[in-house]
């Protein structure tokens, strides 16, 4: 990976080319807005990072 | 909304989901085989219930899209706005 990331060049956006596999039930599909879950990424609550409190 | 009904019409909008997705996704992929072959087959259930429920019920989508027992009923389906789920 640190191979491939040397080659990356600043300010490049990369889209790596989807495979499709499996997909959701559709209902499961429906409820997390993706059948693809290789695109399911929710956003969970983390604690901050790197922040003091108050 | 009798039970039945909202579990037909929640199975119709759940497919349509993943034919939207399918459609998305073959749009750049158009030679994946196994991705069109279940485009095509969800389409196939799809088109299956959507008559099963006009049938029952009366139109899914209007202005041509479905037809109507009398009296005209497109004006007595509950509004999505009505439901929830």
């Amino acid at each position: 990976m640190a191979e491939l990331y040397r080659k990356m060049q600043l300010a490049r956006a990369y889209v790596p080319f989807q495979q499709y596999t499996r997909r959701f039930e559709p209902f499961d599909g429906l409820m997390r807005g993706t059948i693809f879950p290789e695109l399911f990424m929710p956003y969970r609550p983390k604690e901050m990072i790197g922040r003091s409190e108050g | 909304m009798r039970r039945d009904r909202r579990e037909l019409l929640l199975r119709i909008m759940a497919l349509d989901f993943t034919a939207l997705e399918l459609n998305l996704y073959l749009d750049t992929h158009p030679r994946d085989a196994r991705a069109l072959e279940d485009y095509n087959k969800v389409t196939q259930e799809l088109f299956t219930l959507r008559q099963e429920y006009q049938e029952r019920y009366g139109p899914l989508i209007h202005f041509g899209h479905g037809f109507s027992k009398y009296p005209w009923q497109w004006i007595e389906e509950p509004w999505p706005w009505e439901m929830t789920f």
